[in-house]
């Protein structure tokens, strides 16, 4: 229980910081080690699919896209945000706490329970004995977003030369 | 052979950047085209042994063991597959001369055969969760493509369009997480088995709500249509073709009506506000379309209220009009990729898309003016062109299931795209030509040959309408039509 609360408290605290952070891969990192912790509780909740989505996915894909991305900007191209978007965010969290601490519990017990028992497997068996296709379709995607960063970085003056 | 479907453009995509290190035109043209063409000739390949078996179930084995890749095909999904082999093998025609001023074909060409990757693939998987995956593999190489040209429009549009598409597919995934929670599956059949057994009506209607805001999102229905008449016109024009005349058809209409029908089971409720969705989508984006100037603008408004009528046959749910559904998704992918198509051609020719500076083009391009006529007057419903024929036999299905006001409605919103459409032929080609236009030369050869095969196809379909219906539009729509019979039939 007290493992559990600590990387709930974790994933909370990393997940505000990915949006606080003023540098960009330090932000990229944060949600990555959020979306880790988030892959951890799954898995410790007898979860070991959500788990291996959200390590796969999150903490391992759309990082490597984030950074190649801003690996690729430049500096300078930082934009000031107005003081009414820094502000807003503390207050939807807030808002969203309060919201969740009032509502959840009651939604929750309003969807019916697993019919069937709790997945079993390791994550190498989920991953490459059971979801085999998402795999397929994660080098989809991580081939699209590899290309989409060619093509939106690319420089216009090479297409004149040609 | 039906994984090649989704392997093939993406081992070729993977490979077009390295190619075009050596060949910047040539090898990227060919390449792109020649697996396209295979993927058209794969797919008439796999009529016989889908048609006579009702549906194909493949597994792949790697050194004689069975990995965990499955695909299922029936009448449905290779109906799917054959219209998107054979649109996007026209348009990557059309790419070839199109794309001589844009530069970097093989990042393009790369990047267009993801997006193909992506669609067959969310067509042909069984399983709610690969849906998402596939959804968004052809949804990110969408945002690359509508900002291809790197312009202001094309950023914003893009950045838009990323934006919405993303809120869609968190609905969409929302929705898929509580399947799963209340079924413990994400198997299209064990999914709609356990549906079945589970009394969870009210959770259940949550979820076909977020499945709806999400793949209408997607679809670009009205209310959920924002996004559409800024990011489709902005695009180059082969994407914007794709896009109008595929992507919202296999992310929106087919994952939505797939799901629906075949996974969770319609109801008359659902069917009742489905219905609804697509007539408001047809009568609002037809008036709104009436007001353009510019010719994308317009043609993607037009795809709104296309849409709308796709929806509505599908949503009435007798074989009929699922099936003049379908025959119009057909059409309306054909004859709306033409017309993108031909304001490319439009633009490569006059350097404009404003209907207000064109004028009197038909004497001086006679290609692309026929070319844009047929596929104007297909979507329209002008007989003996296919677009007729299909929003014919949706009218006939609402007349037949007593819904005389939908009927009449349909037919009004008919009579707008035809207003529509020929305000478009009257004020880019008809009447004087003005001065500027007179030096003007037909388009480069692939463009227009693009246009005439996709003519030819709006005119084939119409005349041959009866053979095509009955062998090929009637067993897609039968098996849509059996409802989640049909996975529970696949044995997956």
């Amino acid at each position: 229980m007290v493992i559990q609360i600590i990387l709930l408290c974790g994933l909370v605290i990393f997940s505000v910081l990915a949006i606080l952070l003023k540098d960009l891969i330090k932000a990229a990192l944060s949600l990555a080690v959020a979306s880790l912790l988030l892959g951890i509780i799954f898995f410790r909740l007898a979860a070991p699919y959500a788990g291996v989505f959200e390590i796969s996915v999150v903490a391992g894909l759309i990082t490597v896209l984030f950074i190649l991305t801003i690996a690729l900007t430049k500096k300078g191209d930082e934009v000031t945000e107005a003081r009414l978007v820094k502000l807003a965010f503390p207050v939807f969290l807030i808002l969203f706490l309060v919201i969740d601490g009032l509502v959840m519990k009651s939604l929750l017990q309003k969807i019916p329970a697993l019919p069937s028992g709790p997945e079993t497997g390791t994550f190498g068996q989920v991953l490459w004995k059971q979801r085999t296709f998402d795999l397929v379709a994660q080098v989809g995607v991580i081939l699209a977003g590899v290309l989409a960063v060619l093509a939106l970085f690319r420089k216009k003056e090479e297409d004149r030369d040609e | 052979m039906v994984f090649s479907f989704i392997v093939m453009p993406l081992l070729v995509a993977a490979f077009l950047p390295l190619i075009g290190k050596f060949s910047k035109k040539l090898l990227p043209d060919v390449l792109t085209n020649a697996a396209l063409a295979f993927l058209v000739f794969n797919s008439i390949l796999l009529v016989k042994p889908v048609f006579n078996q009702g549906f194909i179930v493949q597994n792949l084995h790697w050194l004689g063991e069975k990995v965990n890749l499955q695909v299922a095909l029936d009448a449905f999904n290779l109906f799917m597959l054959f219209t998107i082999s054979l649109v996007s093998l026209c348009i990557s025609l059309f790419s070839i001369d199109y794309l001589e001023h844009y530069g970097h074909k093989s990042t393009f060409y790369a990047l267009f055969l993801v997006m193909i990757a992506g669609m067959n693939g969310l067509v042909l998987v069984p399983d709610l969760f690969s849906v998402y995956l596939f959804l968004e593999v052809a949804a990110v190489a969408s945002y690359a493509l509508v900002a291809f040209g790197l312009g202001y429009d094309e950023l914003e549009a893009s950045f838009k369009y990323l934006m919405l598409s993303v809120v869609a597919s968190a609905f969409a995934l929302l929705s898929i997480t509580v399947i799963f929670g209340m079924t413990g599956s994400l198997n299209f059949q064990a999914v709609a088995q356990g549906l079945q057994d589970l009394e969870a009506r009210l959770v259940l209607g949550v979820c076909v709500a977020f499945f709806i805001m999400g793949f209408g999102l997607k679809a670009a229905l009205v209310p959920f249509h924002a996004w559409l008449p800024d990011a489709h016109p902005s695009a180059p024009a082969p994407i914007s073709a794709m896009l109008s005349g595929l992507l919202i058809k296999v992310s929106g209409i087919y994952a939505l009506f797939r799901i629906v029908y075949s996974v969770i089971g319609i109801t008359p409720a659902l069917s009742r506000l489905l219905m609804a969705l697509g007539t408001i989508s047809m009568v609002v984006a037809a008036l709104l379309a009436l007001g353009q100037k510019d010719i994308k603008r317009m043609l993607a408004y037009s795809s709104i209220s296309q849409v709308g009528y796709i929806v509505l046959g599908l949503a009435l749910g007798t074989p009929l009009g699922i099936a003049g559904a379908l025959f119009h998704l057909f059409n309306h992918a054909v004859a709306k990729g033409l017309l993108f198509l031909n304001s490319g051609s439009i633009q490569h020719i006059t350097g404009t898309r404003n209907l207000e500076e064109l004028g009197g083009l038909g004497k001086m391009v006679p290609v692309t003016a026929g070319t844009n006529l047929v596929g104007a007057l297909s979507i329209a419903g002008v007989p003996p062109l296919a677009g007729f024929w299909s929003k014919l036999i949706i009218i006939m299905a609402l007349v037949q299931a007593r819904e005389f006001g939908y009927a009449l409605v349909a037919i009004l919103a008919s009579i707008l795209t035809l207003w529509y459409y020929l305000l478009i032929q009257r004020q880019a080609f008809f009447g004087r030509v003005a001065e500027k236009w007179l030096q003007v030369r037909e388009a480069p050869f692939w463009m227009s040959a693009a246009n005439v095969v996709l003519a030819l196809v709006c005119v084939l379909a119409g005349i041959f309408f009866t053979p095509i219906f009955k062998t090929w539009i009637s067993p897609a729509a039968e098996a849509l039509a059996r409802g989640i019979q049909q996975v529970l039939m696949w044995g997956l």
